[in-house]
């Protein structure tokens, strides 16, 4: 196996100049997100440059008690980022996302790490919380636009939805045509990634675990596992928060409420 | 029967219904006329359930209005919007879509009933393998006015049905509607011709 070729902190200081290329976009076309791509970037080195040293130490602990509480924490800061970033009501939200994060990653960790994996404990660390991480990383992105693209859809074109239901539609017949848009919207590039991995794209997973020593069969196996578990604990995760959402966000009669956007009042 | 008994709704400062009543028997058609802003549109939202805080009483074929008979009153309404802005591609997506819902699935029209009520409005069948794109507003309405005369409900919420036709094709359309006894009409409206054919005007303003 050949030697891993390290990065020095100036090499990695001078990566960082690649980001002066989104910079320079997001500021030319007065975006408004400069900032925001700033701090992420920022959050990011941060967080990342943390989590080698707390993970070691949760390693060394590998206590189930502590790695399903951490898996609640990011859980917790899925949930802020997504709320967040979809610009609805904290208070109405926080329990709908985070309960379809929580038993969307239950089911399908339970399903790859015991069934697929068959680890003798599926709460080992090293393998419970990576890939925990991977699946709400990749899980976040398309509940964010699920959301995004069904409420806002809903609220600009009420005359349709209101057309549904005073014509004869249920609720959830009312609904269908926004849930089916917000699905096709957000699964889409999910679904052309994931039909182009490997011509195009080698995923970050498989290629950590390559450049780190592994053989590479056992990490396209692993990879190949993951999409999947990714896939559906995203459309799982995607459409309880939709399910459970859906309870709070409409009134008696069916109607949208009023506050559900964080900038609208209550 | 749909009895409205001292209804009183705002809109944050502005007061919209201030001790309102009206009575409208089984098949009387009433027109809804006053200038813009008047609360026409409301008093139709009103009665489909869009409108949930309201004080005063209001029942429809002896059922009270509220969150509990909500599903009951809309099996008996049928509505039609102001703008028409309903994202469907194609014209018969557009006309078919209340009768895929389960209510409504056994009352799918015959081609016959089709064929007649469009002849009636002076549409042709051909419309419905257009595109929504290539059709008028005017024939986007009649359309979806007929979508909505063919559900079979006993009471029609439509709001300016006539806006954007022809005066030739608006009064054929309004005597279609009149001529149906059983049909419980209220429709918002600033045409004239409808308004005088009407059993009842409401003038708001």
């Amino acid at each position: 196996m050949e030697k891993i070729i390290d990065i020095n902190y100036f090499e990695l200081f001078a990566g960082y100049a690649l980001m002066l290329i989104p910079v320079f976009v997001l500021w030319y076309y007065k975006t408004g997100l400069v900032k925001d791509v700033l701090w992420a970037t920022v959050r990011m080195t941060v967080q990342l440059l943390l989590v080698g040293v707390y993970l070691e130490y949760i390693f060394s602990l590998n206590s189930t008690l502590i790695n399903i509480l951490w898996v609640f924490v990011m859980s917790i800061i899925a949930t802020y980022t997504i709320i967040q970033r979809s610009d609805l009501n904290f208070k109405l939200f926080f329990i709908p996302i985070f309960l379809s994060g929580i038993i969307s990653i239950a089911i399908t960790d339970a399903y790859f790490l015991g069934f697929v994996v068959k680890l003798d404990n599926i709460f080992d660390a090293r393998y419970f919380i990576p890939i925990t991480g991977m699946l709400l990383g990749n899980t976040i992105k398309n509940v964010i636009i699920t959301l995004d693209a069904y409420y806002k859809r809903i609220d600009n074109e009420q005359n349709l939805y209101r057309w549904h239901l005073a014509n004869g539609a249920n609720h959830q017949e009312a609904l269908l045509p926004f849930m089916r848009d917000a699905l096709k919207i957000s699964f889409n590039p999910l679904i052309a990634t994931t039909a182009i991995m490997g011509l195009i794209s080698l995923p970050g997973m498989m290629t950590g675990q390559i450049l780190g020593g592994s053989n590479p069969n056992v990490a396209v196996k692993y990879q190949i596992m993951l999409l999947i578990t990714i896939f559906s604990s995203a459309i799982l995760n995607v459409v309880l928060t939709i399910l459970f959402s859906n309870r709070i966000a409409f009134d008696n009669y069916y109607n949208i409420k009023k506050g559900i956007f964080r900038n609208s009042k209550l | 029967m749909i009895k409205i008994n001292n209804l009183y709704i705002n809109f944050q400062t502005e007061i919209i219904y201030n001790d309102f009543s009206l009575i409208i028997n089984k098949g009387e058609k009433v027109a809804i006329t006053g200038r813009s802003g008047m609360g026409k549109s409301t008093l139709l939202n009103l009665l489909a359930g869009f409108i949930p805080e309201f004080k005063g009483q209001v029942s429809i074929n002896n059922l009270t209005l509220n969150h509990k008979t909500i599903n009951e009153i809309r099996k008996l309404i049928a509505w039609l919007p102001q703008e028409i802005t309903l994202k469907f591609n194609t014209v018969n997506e557009l006309f078919f879509a209340p009768f895929e819902f389960d209510l409504n699935k056994n009352k799918k029209p015959s081609k016959q009933e089709i064929s007649e009520l469009f002849n009636t409005f002076e549409l042709s069948t051909n419309l419905l393998s257009k595109d929504l794109k290539e059709i008028s507003g005017g024939q986007k309405q009649r359309i979806v006015l007929a979508s909505c005369l063919l559900l079979n409900k006993p009471i029609l919420l439509i709001d300016e049905p006539t806006s954007a036709l022809d005066n030739s094709i608006k009064e054929k359309v309004a005597d279609y509607i009149f001529n149906k006894k059983d049909l419980t009409v209220i429709a918002v409206t600033h045409d004239n011709y409808w308004a005088e054919n009407s059993d009842k005007v409401v003038h708001l303003g």
